[in-house]
């Protein structure tokens, strides 16, 4: 299974739904809250998501080596080659 | 036209700007490069007074989120369809009037 | 939900629809988003003293949070255009209907989308 790791604020309702759509489908994913971090780890956020070419806009998805920015089912599911539904 | 008076000329100088009442209006009058224009002193992002932002130029910046306006038309640099009120101004005998109707 | 924040929430409404208004955009259909993604504005007010975008990481700079705070469509203008809503989805355009209907595109994907034509 490729690791799922996701760059989140506490405010925003699509990464709640990501979250939710992960816990659904038991997958483990593992996750960082931006507005929550300390000022280290917020500086290295920004600097993984300028590298993607992105802004730092939530949720940021990394499965695999693939980057997925916003809440996009579809996408998760292709990546993780699961069957829709 | 319905032309209000403001102040009398000599008591605005050059880049200055002053917030007024007029007809219950809350305006700002400025004065550049010899002429006197006249917005609304209220953003039309969140109500900040922009008698208290930084002018330069034709251009004044909301001292709350940094909005940019150009005082002759009052449009919005960033996205020209947002405006604050903007009205017509005229000097005559040393007196500065506005026109409330836009 | 305290007096104080719905009563934020409601100037939040009526000063931010004069904005999106001329703009092409409106409050989304879904309500229940809207009225989430408003109360986060009024608790980022109260603890960071503006209505930051409850989507988008600040960084600590003026000159970039400033675009930031919400509405912030007239700085994504045609990023938001092409997605029919802003990034948080508070704001459609318009003619949207059914809000659901519309996917995030991530700025690169948009900015790809751009050159290719
Ligand atoms: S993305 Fe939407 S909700 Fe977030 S600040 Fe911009 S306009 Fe407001
Ligand atoms: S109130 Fe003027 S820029 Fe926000």
């Amino acid at each position: 299974m490729k690791k799922v790791v996701m760059y989140t604020l506490s405010t925003c309702p699509w990464c709640m739904r990501a979250k939710k759509f992960f816990r659904e489908k038991d997958i483990p994913f593992e996750y960082i809250d931006y507005d929550k971090a300390d000022e280290g780890t917020r500086r290295s956020i920004r600097e993984d998501c300028l590298s993607h070419g992105e802004e730092m806009s939530f949720p940021f998805v990394k499965i695999g080596e693939d980057v997925v920015v916003g809440y996009n089912p579809q996408k998760y599911s292709s990546l993780l080659n699961l069957s829709e539904g | 036209m319905v032309w209000f008076f403001a102040i009398d000329e000599i008591e605005l100088g050059e880049g200055g700007k002053k917030p007024l009442l007029v007809e219950g209006e809350k305006l700002l009058l400025i004065r550049q490069e010899g002429g006197f224009y006249a917005i609304s002193n209220k953003c039309p992002h969140m109500d900040c007074p922009l008698s208290k932002g930084t002018l330069e130029g034709f251009v004044i910046k909301c001292p709350c989120h940094d909005w940019l306006f150009d005082i002759r038309s009052g449009e919005f640099l960033n996205a020209r369809e947002i405006k604050v009120p903007a009205y017509g101004t005229k000097v005559a005998e040393g007196k500065v009037y506005v026109n409330m109707e836009r | 939900m305290s007096v104080d924040t719905e009563k934020r929430m409601e100037q939040f409404r009526t000063m931010f629809q004069r904005v999106i208004d001329p703009l092409g955009y409106k409050f989304s259909p879904d309500t229940e988003l809207v009225d989430f993604l408003l109360e986060q504005e009024v608790l980022l007010e109260k603890e960071k003293g503006n209505p930051y975008c409850p989507c988008q990481g600040l960084t600590g700079e003026r000159e970039h949070d400033m675009q930031l705070v919400c509405p912030c469509i007239p700085f994504h203008r045609e990023h938001f255009d092409a997605m029919k809503r802003c990034w948080c989805g508070l704001y459609v355009h318009k003619d949207v209907d059914d809000p659901d209907s519309l996917v995030q595109i991530s700025k690169k994907e948009f900015e790809a989308s751009r050159t290719k034509v």
